[in-house]
């Protein structure tokens, strides 16, 4: 634990420098460049918003808002985790000759997605301000949820990135279950409601105990509904959380000096 | 060994019984490790093989021997990429660099935002790298390309830079995997002379890989020759490369 700290202190100026470099490169070469980031999630939700509620005849409160907050979280959640798998193979050059502790290249990842992540919170701020959604005191929930939505992530991308170096086809099964997840997660509807009705302890298992549906539903449920989230499984989701955190950082550190050998 | 004789030398590297081992060399795929579950097989290979040796502080050894022989697996080591499987190396507290080329290139960026990411994945801070930044442009004579993308440059350009930055960022022990001859002559001449004189600081411990040996009976105190993972001869550069290149013959 005291090694964690220290080593994230010894590190963050690196780690911000190299998010920030990370950020710059991916905009260097192309005209629109940072319009990017916020164009394409605005894309997105224009197609979902066209097929959901016009195809499939969906119905939400603030429907844009709703698919775009799903949007925003998933795509946090699912590019960590994917782009954490070759983690190790892409960053080969750094791995083999210098001595990094490997999640700080995970934490610089996060930083990436992260600041994605915000911009489109940028937006999801300003939509809210033209639909003149009602807001209350609950709002605040958003700071333990996104809390717990980094502790989980962090903690995931550590234990793939640690078996990504053994196993060459791990990608092609997280792409498989990383599709189940987001159809299960309820980007685009509204868990409780559509399965609900029919069967509602299945939507409660699927809403409450796969993280990232419990998270979405939740900043939803506080940020346009005015609701409150369950504040149970917020606990049992961070402590999960932070178990799989330590857990990750634990392998790390056990077998980190052996990637450099198998890359 | 005078070992003995350097007792009141300050000891900078000592590498007791080092044995590194590479398992099964190839990573496994999904559905081989589903269809032998029963029996993993493991195969091993050993690099190096139960090695010892001090180097004093301020002294340059270099270490020769034939392809595979576990040199730059060794080299890794003591820069601290790899664990050893087996005994220990101490560094006594110094700061260590492997002098590799290109650590941390972003090839989208410009020279000089390559320069910050590089030298502070090498463990320097910020504003260390800050400071020394002319000097490393100046060193490299890239001109006014530095605030290019790095993917512009043509491959010398890139070495110099890279070369660079290592060069001027210096730590107390230096790991050289090959002695870099990068640039075209003049660059050769000046890169050199730079190592020349890093390496002659009495502070500086370093330690060379190389198969030139005029360079390393120009450069070393001390040659270390490593045969398939064991030292076959330690001492003088005179004795043990004229040992080496009977052997070679």
């Amino acid at each position: 634990m005291k090694r964690f700290i220290s080593d994230i202190q010894d590190n963050f100026k690196y780690l911000i420098y190299s998010a920030k470099s990370e950020l710059k490169a991916e905009v260097a070469n192309s005209y629109l460049n940072w319009i990017w980031w916020v164009l394409q999630p605005l894309c997105f939700m224009l197609i979902y918003t066209f097929m959901f509620s016009v195809v499939f005849n969906a119905r939400e409160d603030y429907f844009p808002i709703f698919i775009f907050i799903g949007i925003t979280m998933w795509d946090f959640f699912n590019k960590n985790i994917t782009q954490s798998v070759k983690m190790i193979k892409r960053n080969k050059p750094i791995v083999t000759k210098v001595y990094v502790p490997k999640f700080i290249l995970t934490i610089s990842k996060m930083f990436v997605n992260g600041f994605k992540m915000a911009i489109n919170f940028g937006i999801i701020v300003a939509m809210m301000i033209v639909f003149k959604v009602p807001v209350s005191i609950n709002l605040l929930y958003l700071i333990p949820l996104m809390v717990t939505l980094w502790v989980i992530t962090f903690g995931c991308m550590c234990i793939v990135m640690h078996f990504g170096v053994f196993i060459e086809d791990l990608s092609n099964v997280i792409t498989i279950v990383f599709k189940m997840l987001f159809y299960m997660t309820g980007v685009f509807y509204d868990i409780h409601k559509r399965i609900g009705k029919s069967y509602p302890e299945l939507a409660n298992f699927m809403g409450n105990y796969n993280p990232m549906a419990y998270l979405v539903s939740s900043v939803r449920k506080c940020l346009i509904y005015t609701g409150e989230p369950d504040l149970k499984f917020l606990v049992m989701w961070f402590a999960i959380g932070i178990i799989l955190s330590v857990i990750g950082v634990k392998i790390i550190y056990k077998y980190e000096n052996g990637y450099a050998k198998v890359v | 060994m005078n070992m003995e004789e350097n007792e009141n030398q300050e000891i900078a590297i000592t590498v007791k019984d080092l044995k590194i081992v590479y398992r099964s060399l190839k990573t496994y795929s999904l559905k081989k490790s589903l269809l032998r579950l029963k029996k993993v097989e493991k195969q091993t290979f050993e690099a190096v093989k139960g090695v010892s040796f001090e180097v004093p502080k301020g002294q340059i050894l270099g270490i020769t021997g034939k392809n595979g022989s576990g040199k730059s697996t060794m080299l890794r080591a003591l820069a601290g990429v790899f664990a050893p499987d087996a005994g220990y190396i101490d560094l006594h507290g110094n700061s260590v660099s492997l002098l590799a080329i290109g650590v941390g290139f972003n090839k989208a960026l410009t020279g000089r935002e390559n320069i910050m990411l590089s030298g502070m994945l090498l463990g320097f801070t910020e504003e260390f790298v800050r400071s020394k930044i002319d000097e490393i442009i100046e060193f490299s004579g890239v001109g006014k390309f530095i605030d290019m993308p790095v993917s512009t440059y043509s491959s010398g350009m890139f070495s110099k830079l890279a070369f660079s930055i290592t060069a001027i960022l210096e730590t107390d022990i230096m790991l050289i995997d090959e002695v870099l001859s990068v640039g075209d002559v003049k660059f050769k001449k000046k890169s050199y002379q730079k190592m020349k004189s890093l390496i002659s600081n009495k502070d500086r411990t370093v330690v060379i890989v190389s198969h030139s040996l005029s360079t390393l009976s120009e450069l070393c105190d001390t040659i270390l020759w490593m045969h398939e993972g064991e030292i076959k001869e330690i001492g003088e550069p005179k004795v043990v490369l004229e040992h080496y290149k009977e052997f070679m013959k």
